[in-house]
């Protein structure tokens, strides 16, 4: 086992467990790296080995695999993260007046996390799937709609006194 | 036409996503008498009589679909639900995994049954956090009352359902980048031959249905396929949900029958276009279908209809875009779209959306030569039936409508250097 | 069995065959990147898109299977207008280093830009940077700007030499093929991606501008590397001796064999050619009391046969030890019988080197025996190996050791060799052992010569001659013709008459894949 990057047991117990859905190993690649983004935050070079290795694949294809999907991303982000969505229908609606507020209010541009690390955000042209609600962003796990200047404003503001409910269930 | 409720009849209601709510509300109902009272063809004849047609995109005859699944066969099948729903425009199987899981469940069963399959993948597209949970909860309900597992519903058919999340791809909403997907590779589309009905999943035979597809299953097999067939118009059966965004007074989900007009959607349910504006131009099915212009409305909303107009039905996404929208810049961040998530397997797509990005990210920045023009329309012929999958064709259509529809928008923003439109600076977001 | 028509030619086919083999069949060359006859069908260049009666659209023809009654058109104007689509695509992000690249001349985007392309380029936007012109691993080059991502050689390292070093990583335009992190293409079938690499993406480190491939010549050969014996074409400069410090070997490439080595070639084989060319022994030469001095051919092959003659006469045949080499050809192996066994009356011989370890073997091509004719070696009657003649050299119980193209590595030999009375050595290359011989008859490497190796299956394969020996060496035949006639014995001649002598046919008659001795009715003993 390489050093470096191991789950948790909780997690290794998570494992097992994501292992029984499918008839081989390597099919349980995305649930696994999913299972590393949780419990790291990002899926950091270690981890890489580690994975395959558990699931019994070349090296080579984990990374493959890793820089081919947009949310295994290899980088720390800012404890919040903001994920604006410019596709049309956001666009139509002021994705733009968005990105230029969190430009300013943030202070850092896109892609970057501030110095405190509390803050990254990043302006995607994937559509997220919640064009009813532009202009919107998701803000950690949450969709963030309607985002007028004042909904900006308050939202920053929960964050920042992490008042915010950043983790979703199921209700 | 009326709008109807038959996905969306307990959209808005808080408890239908609880099983004991939603099988006092005829949860499960269709599903129990398919097990209990018709055999897998019989099923499959009704599905096949409704005209249910895939609504991801692609419109396949549902039932059809199941029949290509050789019967005889030693393979496990499996059944792998699309919910990676992700053309621009599109959030209608959200709402359903949202408000009413237990629909697409039901409707997963009646499928399995049909063509004779015991394990179901849901595959739901990574950042849809919530849905994820609310599907994951209903699931275990699911299973924990016996819906799911060795006897479903008490008879002796076992069906296994799992979730699988995505991360991140638009590609994998194609049937067979979602098989690679699924099988833990990037994804990459598959050749076609061979089909996913005879060599899907892990080899082996596999139906690929979008969510909405399978949350229709229920009523259908409760009221019939002529039931379902008779509420649209010909070949196009029953009603469907809508995503109604962009530049209308009340953005949300209509389902309506197939064959509505799109003018009705747009003004008479959506509200009309906001602000007083006047209607541009409307992308009538998800950002893969191009853009029609204002006078052109009045088509029904059917897949062959669209068809005929250069268009395509697809997710049934409608984004309407007013008279002060700059088309050039739609077209900058459609195209935007496509190279940000083209998988880069084949030549086609991987240098054709990329060169026309740059192209109209070049004449978005004022630098464009009257050249650009008659490049892009090259290059959108050269896109088309020369790729692997129908990504390349998604990113062809709107170049080659909007180019087209919208010339004199793109000739002006050449010449001038700035858009015929709106006067603010250009944002792109970089790939 | 079903027949198609391509183009207006009518062709049966077997069950199976794709539309892009059925057109080679036919003497119709479909364009192609990503097909390779060796690799798994991939389907993503796009170049190879053909016209089939009643489907619509373009059909790629790597994938399509020939069905009964198909009508394929691969030169119509829809089929013309997506080539050169797909060719401006993929120019559209190509470096265009053709000043600069190796590949120049045998590159498929350039050929393919004569033959279909010929358009306006129409792309004025910045180009997609990657990584250019790093070293992947011990001899191969990686240019990422030039890379086409037809993936052959990820599907190479994925299925064929199944080492997993290459991966394509990232997304759409940003795609970029690229080794894991850390990891280096070392596996011993590296070199291959530089042969089915169809651009100048990957390039072999060693013929890095050595020579523009337009000034290659190039002969069929067989690699001497191991008891495969994989088919090889060996490209070769004579004519500007000013490049590659006057070295005439520019490269080996493999020859496509259906069984010994199909596509493929080891790195061994490859790479290993630098003793062609380098330390050779260039003159014919005479050592004594550690002093050389080069004299002639004549003058050297008259002091050997003195030294034969006295030596029999003054302590008869068992004072003379022959060891030979599974490294000389059929032809060569067969003269030595004829001059030293059968001539000479010799009876002390031998063949093998007992300190040489075996190389590993691997269910791919490499052999653990090293030696390309181990076969006949023993076919023709030497099956012994050398440690007796070198400790009876040494006690001075043989008096006179005549080595031919054996170079013993360990010590232990030097040693023996040391003591011994009086040594010939005729080969190549400045070994240990030719230092420490008393008389050195340069003899010529394979590439210089005519003739077959035996494989380890008993198969008969051909080489031919790529160009002169260097400098005064001379080809080992004749060497050993030019001794038969001042010792009184009869050898044969030719190459072609040593070959018709041993198993009975002319090499001409040898196929371009060799033949089995199991095949063969005579080979005599």
């Amino acid at each position: 086992m390489s050093e470096g990057f191991t789950f948790t047991p909780e997690n290794q117990k998570r494992f097992r467990e994501i292992l029984t859905a499918y008839p081989n190993r390597r099919a349980a690649m995305l649930p696994t790296l999913h299972l590393v983004l949780q419990q790291h935050g990002f899926i950091p070079p270690e981890a890489e080995p580690y994975v395959a290795e558990l699931l019994e694949v070349p090296l080579v294809d984990v990374r493959e695999v890793v820089s081919f999907y947009s949310l295994f991303i290899q980088e720390r982000q800012g404890r919040h993260h903001l994920k604006v969505c410019c596709s049309l229908s956001c666009w139509l609606r002021g994705s733009d007046e968005v990105r230029a507020f969190l430009r300013e209010n943030l202070g850092i541009p896109e892609g970057a996390v501030t110095e405190d690390g509390r803050f990254s955000w990043e302006a995607v042209p994937d559509c997220l799937g919640a064009c009813e609600l532009a202009p919107m962003a998701q803000v950690d796990e949450r969709f963030e709609g309607f985002l007028t200047r004042e909904r900006l404003e308050k939202l920053l503001q929960s964050l920042r006194e992490e008042t915010y409910p950043s983790q979703v269930e199921a209700d | 036409m009326p709008i109807v409720k038959l996905v969306s009849e307990f959209f808005g209601v808080e408890e239908a996503r609880r099983l004991d709510w939603r099988l006092r509300h005829g949860g499960y109902e269709g599903a129990r008498h398919a097990l209990r009272d018709m055999t897998p063809e019989e099923v499959t004849e009704e599905v096949v009589r409704s005209n249910l047609r895939g609504l991801g995109g692609a419109g396949f005859p549902t039932g059809r679909k199941w029949m290509f699944v050789p019967k005889e066969t030693t393979q496990p099948k499996y059944l792998a639900v699309n919910c990676d729903e992700a053309e621009p425009g599109t959030f209608k199987d959200r709402y359903i995994v949202e408000w009413d899981p237990h629909r697409l469940l039901e409707g997963i069963i009646i499928c399995s049954y049909a063509v004779g399959i015991h394990q179901a993948y849901i595959y739901i597209r990574g950042e849809y956090v919530r849905p994820y949970h609310r599907l994951k909860r209903a699931l275990e309900e699911a299973y924990a009352a016996g819906i799911f597992g060795g006897k479903v519903l008490g008879s002796d058919f076992s069906l296994e359902v799992h979730i699988h999340r995505g991360a991140g791809a638009y590609i994998c909403g194609e049937e067979t980048a979602l098989l690679e997907s699924l099988e833990g590779k990037k994804g990459w589309p598959r050749l076609k031959p061979p089909f996913p009905a005879v060599k899907g999943l892990f080899g082996c035979p596999t139906v690929i249905n979008n969510v909405e597809t399978l949350s229709h299953l229920p009523k259908i097999i409760l009221n019939g396929g002529s039931w379902f067939s008779d509420l649209g118009v010909e070949r196009n059966g029953g009603a469907r949900l809508f995503a109604l965004s962009g530049h209308v007074n009340r953005p949300g989900i209509y389902e309506l029958p197939l064959g509505t007009p799109l003018r009705e959607l747009i003004e008479e349910h959506g509200g009309g276009v906001w602000r007083g504006k006047r209607l541009k131009g409307v992308v009538p099915g998800g950002t893969s279908s191009g853009v029609l212009c204002a006078d052109e409305i009045d088509v029904p909303l059917t897949f062959e209809a669209l068809a005929e107009k250069g268009s395509m039905l697809g997710s049934g996404a409608v984004v309407v875009m007013d008279e002060d929208t700059c088309m050039v810049r739609a077209l900058h961040n459609v195209e935007d779209f496509f190279a940000h998530e083209s998988c880069g397997q084949c030549t086609p797509c991987r240098e054709g959306t990329n060169w026309a990005y740059r192209i109209l990210s070049r004449i978005v920045s004022g630098n464009g030569v009257p050249e650009d023009l008659d490049t892009l329309e090259h290059l959108a012929s050269n896109m088309r039936g020369t790729s692997i999958c129908a990504l390349c064709e998604g990113a062809r259509m709107p170049l080659q409508s909007f180019l087209t529809k919208f010339r004199d928008e793109f000739e002006y923003y050449i010449k001038n250097r700035r858009s015929m439109v709106s006067g603010r600076t250009p944002t792109t977001v970089s790939t | 069995m079903p027949t198609i028509n391509i183009d207006g030619v009518d062709l049966t086919v077997p069950t199976g065959t794709t539309v892009i083999q059925a057109a080679e069949m036919a003497g119709i060359y479909i364009p192609r990147y990503c097909y390779h006859p060796g690799l798994r069908i991939a389907g993503s260049c796009r170049m190879c898109l053909v016209e089939v009666e009643k489907l619509p659209g373009l059909q790629i023809a790597c994938n399509t299977l020939v069905q009964d009654g198909m009508k394929v058109i691969t030169n119509s104007e829809r089929v013309r207008q997506a080539r050169r689509g797909m060719l401006e695509f993929l120019l559209s992000n190509h470096p265009l280093d053709c000043p600069v690249c190796d590949q120049s001349g045998e590159c498929d985007l350039q050929n393919y830009y004569m033959e279909f392309g010929r358009y306006r380029s129409r792309y004025f936007d910045n180009k997609t940077k990657r990584k250019k012109a790093f070293p992947i691993g011990p001899h191969v080059m990686l240019d990422q700007e030039r890379c086409i991502l037809c993936t052959r050689c990820v599907r190479f390292t994925e299925d064929v030499s199944k080492t997993h070093e290459l991966g394509v990583f990232r997304r759409g335009h940003q795609s970029v093929i690229d080794l894991y992190p850390g990891r280096v293409l070392d596996n011993p079938y590296s070199g291959n991606v530089i042969d089915i690499c169809p651009v100048g993406a990957l390039t072999e480190s060693d013929f890095r501008f050595q020579c523009r491939v337009w000034y290659l010549k190039e002969q069929h050969s067989i690699c001497a590397g191991c008891a495969r014996g994989c088919n090889i074409s060996v490209h070769f400069n004579t004519d500007r001796r000013y490049k590659a410090q006057g070295r005439r070997v520019m490269r080996i490439k493999p020859r496509f064999h259906p069984e010994v080595n199909r596509w493929w070639l080891c790195d061994f084989g490859r790479f290993g050619h630098r003793y062609m060319d380098e330390n050779r022994i260039e003159f014919f030469a005479e050592q004594k009391d550690g002093i050389r001095v080069d004299i002639s051919c004549d003058e050297a092959l008259g002091r050997v046969a003195q030294l034969l003659r006295g030596t029999l006469e003054e302590y008869g045949p068992s004072a003379v030890g022959i060891i030979v080499s599974p490294r000389l050809s059929n032809e060569e192996l067969w003269v030595c019988r004829k001059l030293f066994v059968k001539g000479l009356g010799l009876h002390q011989t031998a063949a093998f080197d007992p300190w040489e370890r075996p190389g590993f073997e691997d269910d791919f091509l490499l052999k653990a025996d090293r030696n390309p004719n181990r076969r006949a070696v023993e076919l023709t009657g030497f099956t012994a190996d050398a440690r007796e003649l070198l400790e009876k050299a040494a006690e001075g119980r043989i008096r006179l050791l005549y080595i031919v193209h054996q170079d013993f590595a360990a010590p232990e030999a030097a040693e023996l060799l040391q003591k011994a009375p009086a040594v010939i050595y005729q080969g190549t290359n400045w070994t240990r052992t030719a230092q420490q011989a008393d008389l050195i008859l340069a003899g010529a490497v394979h590439a210089e010569e005519e003739g077959t190796f035996t494989n380890f299956e008993g198969r008969v394969q051909r080489f031919f001659r790529c160009f002169a020996p260097i400098e005064e060496s001379r080809d080992d035949l004749e060497i050993f013709r030019d001794l038969g006639q001042s010792l009184g014995v009869t050898v044969p001649e030719s190459a072609a008459t040593a070959l018709k002598d041993w198993i009975g046919i002319d090499p001409d008659e040898i196929g371009e894949h060799g033949v089995l001795l199991s095949e063969l009715s005579q080979v005599e003993a």
